[in-house]
């Protein structure tokens, strides 16, 4: 006998191809995926392009050291995105482009990152009862 | 059913954030008139200005924000963004008013809200 599977529908998802660093942009993607979190919703970030940089292992749990204020915590990208998806409790999800991730010897990412094909973009998106691009390539 | 309520009938809601000054080209100014555009069609428009985007709010002679205002769009302006350029409410524009990234969370998550991120 037949059976349908239900698809779970995510309430935001973010396609995040603008640089680190290039502008705010990806402080406003984090800012606006807490304040869903915040309100009850869902949100998964699709990273490509520099933005699969962002979750890289390497980077430890904090950025180098700030000389003004040695004693300060500031954490880095990876373990920023580490903690919003541990406090999400499912609710929150990271996926990283895999050609853009490997087009860019960025293979080592924080193991909670999700690997996904560009080929399944447009499945993510169905997935998703709202889509923003915040791109810059 | 007469054209006025049929056009009510097929109004969408949109939720446009633009993140660019005027600056960066004339795809901001552009997007802004966009905006205009679908509210002045009978759509319910919202607008978020952010990072960049904020400053189109300063002063009282932007042309792209009287005409939003004009077509009874809804600016909104994040504050993050201006207490980080330094704006105080007291420089914006008397069309727009501050908000936090909490109503542009709540806007996006309602059923049949429209986003679009320029």
């Amino acid at each position: 006998m037949a059976t349908t599977m239900e698809r779970r529908m995510w309430d935001l998802l973010l396609i995040l191809t603008a640089a680190p660093h290039s502008s705010d942009v990806v402080t406003s993607a984090l800012r606006l995926s807490q304040a869903v979190l915040d309100n009850g919703g869902s949100v998964r970030v699709w990273a490509c392009g520099y933005a699969t940089m962002m979750t890289q292992d390497t980077f430890g749990d904090t950025k180098l050291p700030n000389t003004r204020d040695p004693e300060g915590h500031y954490p880095s990208p990876s373990a920023i995105v580490q903690r919003m998806i541990a406090d999400g409790q499912g609710r929150f999800a990271w996926i990283g482009c895999t050609a853009c991730t490997e087009e860019r010897g960025a293979t080592h990412h924080i193991p909670q990152v999700r690997h996904r094909s560009p080929l399944r973009l447009a499945a993510t998106v169905a997935g998703a009862k709202q889509t923003l691009y915040l791109g810059g390539a | 059913m007469d054209a006025q309520t049929a056009r009510a009938a097929d109004a969408a809601s949109y939720f446009l954030i633009e993140s660019k000054g005027n600056w960066a080209g004339p795809n901001a100014g552009t997007f802004l008139l966009d905006a205009a555009a679908l509210a002045e069609a009978g759509h319910r428009v919202r607008v978020f200005l952010v990072e960049d985007g904020v400053l189109s709010a300063v002063g009282t002679d932007t042309p792209e924000i009287e005409r939003l205002a004009a077509a009874g769009v809804e600016i909104l302006v994040d504050d993050f963004s201006a207490a980080q350029r330094a704006l105080g409410a007291t420089k914006l524009s008397p069309h727009v008013r501050l908000a936090g990234m909490d109503v542009a969370a709540a806007a996006l998550t309602q059923d049949g809200c429209r986003g679009v991120w320029h």
